[in-house]
């Protein structure tokens, strides 16, 4: 038998990745649990850097601050139409890289992969060159198409991971059982690769409602919830921000929770 | 909503509101209700932060819920202005090619040379004089600016002072600029404003040159100095209006500041302290400019609202700068004749003679920009 | 349907089609129009442009900002090497002990990327505050200079990059690992190799697409970041991202940010083919 000292060396030997795990984990909370917290703070003054006090009030008030709430609104409005647009236009993509041969293949992957590839400055300097040149102003619409334009490489990669696994005898049979292209297409195929689409929507949203960098470039003078952050930053930072903060994080998880909820159970039940 | 209003509707809006103003502060307001241009929905105004009143608890500004409630235009105020380079660097691709940039009023200071170039270059609409009558109000001094001598694209909205703001909590008295630039202790924890016509001329300054007379020579002393003082690691950071959170958390202890923000710190941390320097501070105008696309007739009717010198009062009361309406340093005094020992809003004779201005040919010359930004951003 | 299904070869154009349009128009077109601007030159006092073939902004570039280059490709670096090391043995645990519980697991890492990246930052400033808690205690413990600080560093800014990125090295680690057939590594410990080896010899190349797309999803972003340098430090940390900014949006001098911000980028394709090939390399004799 082995004796203690060595059963404890064992155990410290096993477990020494967990408790790495754990204090990594630990680093990656730390700034969340600091926003969340701040979240509740009370300051006096217009900066919420020391704690000074317990309140809901901020929750309950989240738009007492000038401004909050539409650059709220746009964000999500431009989150939500971009997504969307973005999800079509790049899903329609993936279908075609992987099930369809064509010429040009290496062109189309490399114009995919450049937008990733290109540090998001040079991406929105860029566009507002474009916009500039052609006189058009920059506001709400010049920030959607931003968004679509580097949203849809990310799509692209997200259902396409998600296509290459997919067992095509499925749609033959099918089609085999008198099924035409359209209904085996939306009957067959769109159910299966859906969590993948699902996916890359979500995705594209979070990307797009925390995009600050391309945003600040083209945004004119709309203003979105980073940049709200931004500017306000500078003279304030309210306990509102950390509120809407934590919410949208809250929400992208019990998203994301759901999401691998649903999955297990899918799962479980082809089994 | 509303266009014109009947000479009743707007006496029993305004007893409603239980107003301290009396009747013949009201009778500008009923001029410009007459009239038969239509007044605008919103107004759209950006201004620089911590500048107008506000109630900390409701986070409403009084004073333009009070226009709102003379006039029943709603006031979008944007406080989007941090620093003039920034701000005009956002309005300048829409406005050089005849776009609106969304805006009504929007407020630059006169050292910089953001207000000379806009109205040089077109990008301002005409004031509506027939709508400001109140214009009269406007002090002496700042009647007649070199870059808008007739006062047609441009009014004050406040005026103030650079110097120094520090924590006496943290560190003794800071009171010149070269103790700001070479007190060892403050290493790292010192700011400078990022705005040549501020930091520039308090550097002059302690320079012993004059800033209203830049040449060569003296922008390499400016320059050197500041270099100096970057290659020791004691400046922390060129600021705009940002230096104010880092005040407020200990980051900094002393920084390059404008006067009446530091007032406004007091919520957040009740040791700061300003001081003009002992060298000489320098004295600036912040004025409002309507950019082309903005409501010229809207934001006239804004700017008379705030040229009574009772609205101009309950807004100085609270900002702690230097107000520009004649007159309303006496409301303030007899409503609150405390505030006649804020030396912040009524500054000193001895105050006044160590305020200067910025040369505005040394805004102007492309050379001295180049090197300014090099030393800002390397 | 029937149209689709006698014109077969167009169905892939046509599926391509608005996408690689939408592509081609506000990403390709855009980086001409850039192109075009970077040899303009500006009149700082008229502000206006003309076009002059003014290749001497690219020379004036790069004598006037190498530093700011190098120290940018300083900071990622060091920024990406810190996130794989902290990353591998956390993509490792989740993929090989993780169990049921994996899809949850990872939450933990993308979950934080679900908060502002602004918002995130600033909550490193108010946890490195000078007259915060940590700060305090290190300087208790010495660890810290009397007078010392942790915010308004390089070190605060290859931190706070290191911190923003970390899900892009995490997630593509975590997935080539998971796909590592466990089997493989049972057999090589059933042919007398030690853990270690085991781990040097099967687990870490077949974990090496994953860190090579780890890396490269890190670096690249990180070298034209702007915001960490901004918040977290002083002026002499100042990162290529915060010139090409402040060209932009301050000065608008277009044609200089323009050729600064092909000049990063060409430097990151450089850097991408070296890595390319050396990683290939490897692979072939590895």
């Amino acid at each position: 038998m082995r004796s203690t000292p060595a059963k404890v060396f064992a155990f410290a030997r096993r477990h020494v990745l967990t408790l790495y795990a754990l204090l990594a984990f630990g680093y990656l909370l730390l700034p969340i649990s600091v926003v969340v917290l701040f979240s509740f703070n009370h300051p006096h003054g217009r900066f919420n850097y020391t704690w000074q006090g317990f309140t809901f009030d901020n929750w309950v008030h989240w738009d007492a601050v000038p401004g909050l709430r539409g650059a709220v609104e746009a964000s999500l409005e431009i989150a939500a139409i971009s997504s969307v647009s973005a999800t079509v236009l790049g899903a329609l993509i993936a279908l075609a890289l992987v099930r369809y041969g064509f010429r040009g293949r290496g062109a189309t992957n490399l114009l995919i992969f450049l937008p990733m590839s290109t540090p998001e400055i040079v991406l929105g300097a860029s566009l507002l060159t474009l916009f500039l040149t052609m006189n058009v102003t920059t506001g709400f619409w010049t920030i959607v198409i931003a968004h679509v334009m580097f949203n849809i490489s990310y799509v692209v990669v997200t259902v396409k991971a998600r296509l290459v696994g997919f067992d095509r005898h499925l749609e033959e049979a099918a089609m085999d059982l008198g099924a035409n292209e359209w209904t085996t297409f939306w009957r067959v195929t769109m159910p299966l690769i859906a969590p993948g689409i699902l996916a890359a929507l979500l995705l594209a949203f979070a990307l797009s409602v925390d995009d600050f960098v391309i945003t600040n470039f083209n945004a004119g003078t709309t203003v979105t919830f980073p940049l709200f952050v931004w500017g306000a930053a500078r003279a304030a930072v309210f306990p509102q921000i950390n509120v809407v903060g934590t919410a949208i994080f809250a929400v992208a998880v019990s998203a994301m929770l759901a999401n691998v909820v649903w999955q297990n159970r899918r799962a479980r039940r082809l089994v | 909503m509303t266009n014109t209003l009947t000479r009743q509707a707007f006496l029993r809006r305004a007893l409603a509101g239980g107003a301290a103003l009396s009747v013949p502060g009201l009778l500008p307001s009923l001029a410009n209700g007459a009239t038969e241009e239509a007044l605008a929905k919103t107004l759209v105004f950006s201004n620089w932060p911590l500048y107008i009143d506000i109630n900390e608890k409701t986070k409403r500004h009084p004073s333009l819920d009070l226009f709102t409630k003379r006039t029943g235009i709603k006031v979008q105020y944007i406080e989007d202005v941090n620093d003039n380079s920034q701000f005009f660097g956002k309005i300048q691709g829409p406005l050089s090619h005849g776009k609106s940039i969304g805006r009504d009023i929007i407020v630059m200071t006169d050292n910089s040379p953001y207000p000379a170039l806009l109205i040089k270059k077109g990008w301002v609409e005409k004031l509506d004089k027939s709508a400001l009558p109140n214009l009269k109000n406007l002090v002496k001094g700042l009647q007649h600016p070199a870059w808008d001598p007739k006062r047609e694209y441009s009014l004050p909205w406040q005026s103030g002072m650079t110097g120094i703001a520090y924590n006496a909590k943290l560190t003794k008295p800071i009171t010149s600029l070269d103790q700001l630039l070479t007190d060892k202790k403050l290493k790292g924890k010192v700011t400078l404003l990022a705005n040549f016509g501020d930091t520039a001329g308090v550097v002059a300054l302690a320079n012993g040159d004059d800033p209203g007379k830049i040449d060569d020579a003296a922008f390499n002393r400016i320059v050197n100095k500041i270099k100096k003082a970057k290659s020791a690691g004691q400046i922390r950071q060129f600021t705009g209006n940002d230096y104010a959170g880092m005040l407020a958390k200990g980051d900094i202890v002393a920084a390059l500041a404008f006067s009446g923000d530091v007032v406004q710190l007091h919520a957040d941390n009740k040791n700061l302290q300003f001081a003009v320097p002992t060298a000489g501070g320098m004295i600036w105008t912040d004025n409002m400019l309507v950019p082309k696309g903005g409501d010229a007739h809207t934001a006239s009717v804004y700017m008379n609202f705030y040229y009574d010198p009772k609205v101009a009062a309950m807004v100085e009361d609270y900002v702690n700068y230097i107000c520009p309406v004649a007159g309303a340093d006496k409301v303030l005094l007899k409503s609150d004749p405390e505030v006649a020992k804020n030396t912040l809003i009524f500054p000193t004779s001895a105050m006044r003679a160590k305020l200067h201005q910025i040369d505005p040919n040394a805004l102007f010359n492309p050379d001295y920009k180049t090197k300014w930004q090099q030393l800002l951003g390397a | 349907m029937g149209f689709l299904h006698r014109h077969r070869r167009l169905t892939p154009y046509l599926l391509l089609g608005p996408g690689l349009a939408w592509l081609a128009l506000f990403f390709v077109a855009p980086l001409g129009f850039l192109g075009h601007q970077s040899l303009e030159t500006q009149d700082p006092i008229e502000l206006t442009y003309t076009f002059k073939w003014a290749w001497h902004n690219y020379s004036d570039a790069i004598t006037t900002y190498h530093t700011q280059l190098l120290r940018s490709f300083e900071y990622a670096g060091i920024a990406t090497l810190i996130a794989l090391l902290i990353s591998y043995p956390l993509s490792y645990w989740i993929a090989f002990r993780g169990g049921r519980w994996k899809n949850v697991l990872l939450l933990f890492i993308v979950g934080p990327f679900f908060v502002t990246y602004l918002i995130r930052t600033l909550a490193w400033e108010t946890i490195l505050a000078d007259q915060g808690f940590v700060a305090a205690r290190l300087r208790d413990l010495h660890v810290l200079g009397a007078d010392g600080r942790l915010l308004a560093t390089s070190t605060a800014v290859v931190a706070g990059i290191t911190y923003n990125f970390l899900p892009f090295m995490a997630l593509p680690l975590y997935v080539s690992l998971e796909q590592i057939d466990q089997r493989l590594i049972e057999a090589a410990q059933d042919l007398y190799a030690s853990r270690v080896r085991a781990f040097l010899r099967v687990t870490l190349p077949l974990s090496l697409p994953g860190i090579f797309a780890g890396t490269l999803l890190t670096f690249i972003p990180a070298a034209g970041d702007f915001i960490n340098a901004q918040l977290l430090g002083t002026p002499n940390q100042a990162m290529i991202g915060n010139v090409i900014q402040s060209k932009f949006l301050e000065l608008t001098d277009y044609p200089a940010a323009a050729a600064l911000s092909f000049i990063l980028m060409a430097i990151i394709l450089v850097l991408i083919g070296i890595y390319v090939r050396a990683l290939g390399t490897e692979r072939r004799t590895g």
